[in-house]
């Protein structure tokens, strides 16, 4: 059992992993002392609900970032799902939907032209995504301005089948979003991990030119990538109008950082080359019960938390590369029981 | 080599190029467009974008990347906000704040040049902590009731109808340009961003240059920071949210590359004027500013791609150039084009 156990961790960072394990149970003790309503599942379920549109996107710019891109346009992705959602329902009669096929159909294509432009047209994927941010957010509020409402009311009162994908509860505990991000989080893993796709994005983030020499169509796996993150966005855009309940433009527009940070904090190197889903979501996690345990528990302003949210970032980003190679993980590694030199062989990958 | 070295340089002059065609096609759809007044507050609306742009400039120049001018450009927005409300002199005002501008960029120096973590990331949580800071020090109320005389200063005019700001900022741009250009030093920025271990190799301090950049850009955005406040008149807690975005879209859209040790400051001032003019000339052209975000997006885009092809034609054509003056005697044509689509792959 414990074999299965260490070789599942192995998919990823093993001792980056636990690192993150570890935190994560030290923020349940700490919060968990100092107030214990934090550690009702009803409230937590809201703390996760809150912040699953981090939480989908990051699963997704992982793939991203293991090729060795970056994708700071998802978030402008979420407002145009749910205000196309919205216009097209209310505004063109689109039945619910139909009205959902469309803005999927919509932020998949600007995820596919993204990805062409990085792929085929080899522009830098910060500057394309940087472009795509202002485009797509731009394009989100023109089409609001389709709309007969004012654009700062947002449209509401969408269909009870609808709103159900954002309010029901699956047993009257488990809210279904969150099994949708479930869902996604196994997606993304086997994807990454288990598959040949999964060994192309790695090999591609590792060295390009190798990938292509090796008979990889490292352009397309670059630009599938985008568009799978383009995908996320729409499903995190769906879920977040249905939760919600209301349809607006600029609906996750300051994602951007959470997301990065989740997805470095997990373990992925910016480089490319290497990450771990499992990883990513620990981060994700770790970062969201941050930001409702320290309200929550110690009364801090929620409008303070980005200064732990970004001293954790920093942090992570300094202590890892001082170290890289021959510093902290070993060191993290050796203080495991066991198994140290067995581990340190198979880091290098 | 020679084509891509010409253009590499001429890439300052076509942003120009396109600055002037920009503001021509604007006045050739509405005529009242073209008068000095207009195109002065072209000019006089971008001196913020400017200063942060030519800052970041050094950054990219040096191939790394600062998205933290944001939160500074709010942090000392607000410093210095609240001092001048609160009575003290000028100079202390704008000391205060060049000096938290020259702070941040220690820190972030420290960071990107010493402990060597990826720039983008590590800056991106500088930004982070900064927007926190910024709230802990306004405690999220707006600063308000700035002096008249700073907020006053703000329109006082110098040559025409430009502002003594943006006088002063194009003369400072140029300044810069020349140390850049003229002076040993100023070419290591280049040097370093364009191959850092080569840099060091021939004996070049890589360290301090970084270092150096990324002071600069922290005082750049803190300067940046406190024209903000003198031309806005009142600084709220979000205060420079997004200007890092613009900036570096500037410094693109001005020939600057994000690879590093490719273009000039001169190209991200223009690159700036761009950015800054769009939603004025959007109200020229009939359109709402709601188009603002979607055009730049769009030109950012147009110019990236553009200048990714031209590139990447010039470089295959150099290609096939050397590989055919090496292969001119004896081996064919095919046995070229295979290896060039090699190299291009």
């Amino acid at each position: 059992m414990m074999e299965k156990v260490k070789k599942f961790m192995a998919r990823g960072n093993t001792s980056w992993n636990m690192l993150l394990v570890a935190l994560l149970v030290l923020e349940f003790v700490v919060f968990g002392i100092a107030n214990d309503r934090f550690l009702r599942p009803a409230l937590l379920f809201t703390s996760i609900n809150d912040n699953l549109p981090t939480f989908m996107l990051s699963l997704f710019v992982t793939l991203v970032m293991v090729t060795g891109g970056i994708d700071i346009q998802v978030s402008s992705l979420v407002g145009l799902t749910s205000i196309t959602i919205g216009v097209a329902w209310q505004d063109f009669g689109l039945p619910i939907w139909g009205a959902v096929g469309v803005a999927f159909l919509l932020v998949t294509l600007c995820g596919a032209f993204s990805g062409f432009l990085i792929a085929y047209c080899r522009v830098q994927a910060m500057v394309v995504t940087l472009g795509g941010s202002f485009l797509y957010s731009g394009m989100a509020l023109l089409v609001s301005t389709l709309s007969k409402t004012e654009s700062y009311l947002g449209i509401s009162g969408f269909p009870e089948d609808f709103r159900f994908l954002g309010t029901y509860d699956v047993g009257g505990v488990i809210p279904i979003q969150i099994l949708i991000y479930a869902l996604m989080l196994v997606v993304a893993f086997i994807l990454l991990h288990k598959t040949k796709y999964g060994r192309r994005v790695v090999l591609t983030g590792v060295n390009q030119s190798a990938a292509e020499y090796s008979g990889i169509n490292t352009r397309r796996v670059i630009m599938s990538t985008y568009v799978l993150s383009a995908i996320a966005a729409a499903i995190a855009g769906t879920v977040v109008t249905s939760y919600l309940g209301t349809s607006r433009s600029d609906l996750g527009g300051d994602l951007t950082m959470d997301v990065i940070t989740a997805v470095v904090l997990g373990g992925t190197l910016n480089t490319g080359g290497k990450g771990s889903i499992i990883g990513t979501a620990l981060a994700s996690f770790l970062i969201a019960f941050l930001r409702f345990g320290l309200p929550l528990c110690f009364d801090v302003s929620t409008q303070y938390l980005n200064i732990p949210v970004g001293i954790l970032l920093v942090a992570v980003i300094v202590g890892r590369t001082a170290t890289s190679g021959s510093g902290l993980l070993p060191w993290l590694r050796s203080l495991l029981p066991g198994k140290s030199s067995e581990r340190a062989s198979t880091s290098g990958k | 080599m020679q084509y891509v070295k010409k253009l590499l340089k001429a890439r300052g002059l076509t942003s120009a190029l396109f600055l002037v065609a920009l503001f021509l096609v604007v006045g050739a759809i509405n005529p009242s467009f073209l008068t000095p007044g207009n195109i002065s507050a072209c000019f006089n609306t971008s001196v913020v974008y400017t200063l942060v742009a030519v800052g970041m400039a050094f950054t990219l120049f040096i191939g790394e990347i600062d998205v933290s001018v944001g939160a500074n450009i709010g942090l000392v927005a607000a410093v210095v906000g609240t001092l001048l409300r609160d009575g003290q002199p000028l100079v202390v005002a704008c000391g205060a704040g060049i000096l938290i501008g020259a702070v941040i960029g220690l820190i972030n120096a420290w960071g990107v040049a010493i402990m060597k973590a990826p720039s983008l990331i590590f800056t991106l949580g500088v930004n982070g902590v900064l927007r926190g800071v910024l709230y802990v020090y306004t405690n999220g109320a707006w600063v308000e009731n700035l002096p008249k005389d700073f907020k006053d200063f703000s329109a006082v005019t110098a040559v025409g109808d430009l502002t003594v700001y943006y006088c002063v900022t194009i003369l400072v741009v140029i300044c810069i340009h020349l140390l850049l250009t003229r002076t040993k030093r100023g070419r290591y920025f280049h040097a370093v961003g364009d191959n850092a271990q080569g840099a060091t190799l021939v004996g070049l301090p890589t360290m301090q240059t970084k270092v150096l950049a990324y002071v600069i850009c922290g005082v750049m955005a803190a300067v940046a920071g406190i024209i903000f406040a003198s031309r806005i008149g009142f600084v709220t807690p979000q205060s420079g949210n997004g200007y890092e975005m613009k900036a570096i879209a500037a410094c693109v859209l001005g020939g600057v590359s994000l690879l590093g040790g490719v273009g000039s400051v001169v190209g991200s001032a223009i690159g700036a004027v761009i950015m800054a003019s769009i939603s004025y000339l959007l109200v020229f052209m009939g359109f709402s500013s709601n188009y603002d975000n979607a055009i730049t997006g769009i030109i950012l885009i147009i110019v990236v791609v553009g200048d990714a092809l031209i590139q990447h034609r010039s470089i295959v054509k150099n290609r096939r150039a050397r590989l055919m003056a090496r292969v001119s005697d004896g081996t064919t044509a095919a046995d070229a084009d295979a290896e060039k689509g090699g190299d291009a792959a």
